[in-house]
């Protein structure tokens, strides 16, 4: 008895164990199949548009803001000023604002921790300045939005090497899969299994992509967030309770949110509804 | 290993009891002041299910009203939100586990 409860709770966990450590290409290889074979009219590219790459009717009216003046214009350019006035470029993790948002997220041996853009904003403006800075809205959104915008074009490439990163990147994706809340519902439930399709008005954005146009400006918000903030937001209509922006839940699950959308180019049209 | 076993199967079997029990079950039966164990079970729970980051979005906000509720008398009601609040944490508790191993379908 002894020796099968014991072969049993082994070969659990090392199954737990080998799906954890999946490896990272072949995991982002896998998702974006799934994509293709939900929506096989998407190009890949075209990903970096959210629900506006999957509805006709919704890419009109945003190629139409795009047009114009989009509402976020305004807070971009106050972003650019805020990070000379802070002197943010006198840190050298931000130094190279194009470099910086195609470097983070990133996984640092020394803290053995997912460092984030904004988690570099917010140090970086501590020493600066001595304050701290906001995480979800904002002064932060504005200048990381700005960074972002620098590196239009580039290509997502997050590395996921050690066994550190591994480790991060694996809580991570259970995080991004987990059921949670009132409504037991994961991301994936609406952003991978049902992108493309209606809950109630609106269309489910692919996740594949999502990371591309972060920090965003939603209509809803009418202003700019993060993409912890939309995390919040996530996890509140599942009626869990949303965690703080830039706790290590949430850096593992942009670590791993970010990794799948590798190969995909950062957007500075970051309108959404 | 057998009262490790034993200990398991014990939380797993009192867990999916609770997940069974509606909202109207009293959770105090036999303690002198209902409200008191009710509000302190749902207390733990909550607190167990923010450790682990799975807590569920209304739980706080029902503990505090029905803590208002007994303050202001109405023990039945008080006691009967606490119980929901109670099984909201005994929910959250099983989902924890599977959020650890959780991964895509395809």
């Amino acid at each position: 008895m002894k020796k099968l409860i014991t072969a049993v709770v082994s070969l659990g966990l090392m199954v737990g164990a080998t799906s954890a450590i999946a490896d990272m290409e072949s995991d982002r290889k896998a998702f974006v199949g799934h994509f293709k074979s939900v929506l096989p009219n998407v190009e890949f590219a075209d990903f970096t548009n959210g629900v506006y790459a999957v509805d006709e009717g919704s890419r009109e009216q945003f190629e139409e803001i795009l047009d114009g003046i989009p509402p976020y214009e305004e807070a971009l350019e106050k972003g650019a000023d805020e990070f000379l006035k802070f002197g943010l470029n006198k840190c050298a993790s931000l130094a190279d604002p194009a470099a910086a948002r195609i470097k983070h997220p990133y996984f640092d041996e020394a803290s053995q921790q997912v460092v984030t853009l904004e988690g570099a904003i917010k140090k970086c403006y501590n020493q600066q300045t001595g304050k701290k800075l906001g995480s979800s809205k904002g002064k932060i959104a504005r200048i990381s939005a700005w960074i972002s915008d620098q590196a239009a074009g580039e290509k997502i490439n997050v590395i996921v090497e050690s066994a550190g990163a591994k480790a991060a990147y694996a809580k991570g994706k259970a995080t991004f899969y987990a059921k949670r809340g009132q409504f037991n519902m994961s991301c994936a439930d609406c952003h991978v299994y049902n992108a493309g399709k209606k809950a109630r008005a609106d269309i489910l954005s692919p996740a594949l992509g999502h990371t591309t146009h972060v920090p965003m400006y939603r209509a809803k918000w009418a202003g700019l967030g993060t993409l912890h903030r939309r995390y919040g937001g996530c996890y509140k209509n599942m009626r869990a309770k949303p965690l703080k922006s830039q706790t290590e839940t949430y850096r593992n699950m942009e670590f791993f949110h970010q990794a799948m959308s590798n190969g995909l180019e950062i957007t500075d049209a970051r309108y959404r509804k | 290993m057998k009262k490790v076993l034993i200990t398991v199967l014990s939380v797993f079997a009192l867990t999916a009891q609770a997940d069974f029990l509606g909202d109207s079950h009293n959770w105090n039966k036999g303690s002198s002041d209902p409200f008191k164990s009710a509000i302190a079970a749902a207390e733990t729970g909550y607190k167990a299910n923010l450790a682990v980051n799975m807590a569920w979005r209304d739980t706080g906000k029902m503990i505090k009203e029905a803590k208002k509720l007994q303050a202001s008398g109405k023990t039945a009601a008080a006691v009967a939100l606490a119980n929901k609040a109670h099984t909201q944490t005994v929910n959250a508790t099983a989902q924890t586990p599977l959020a650890a191993i959780a991964g895509p379908l395809f």
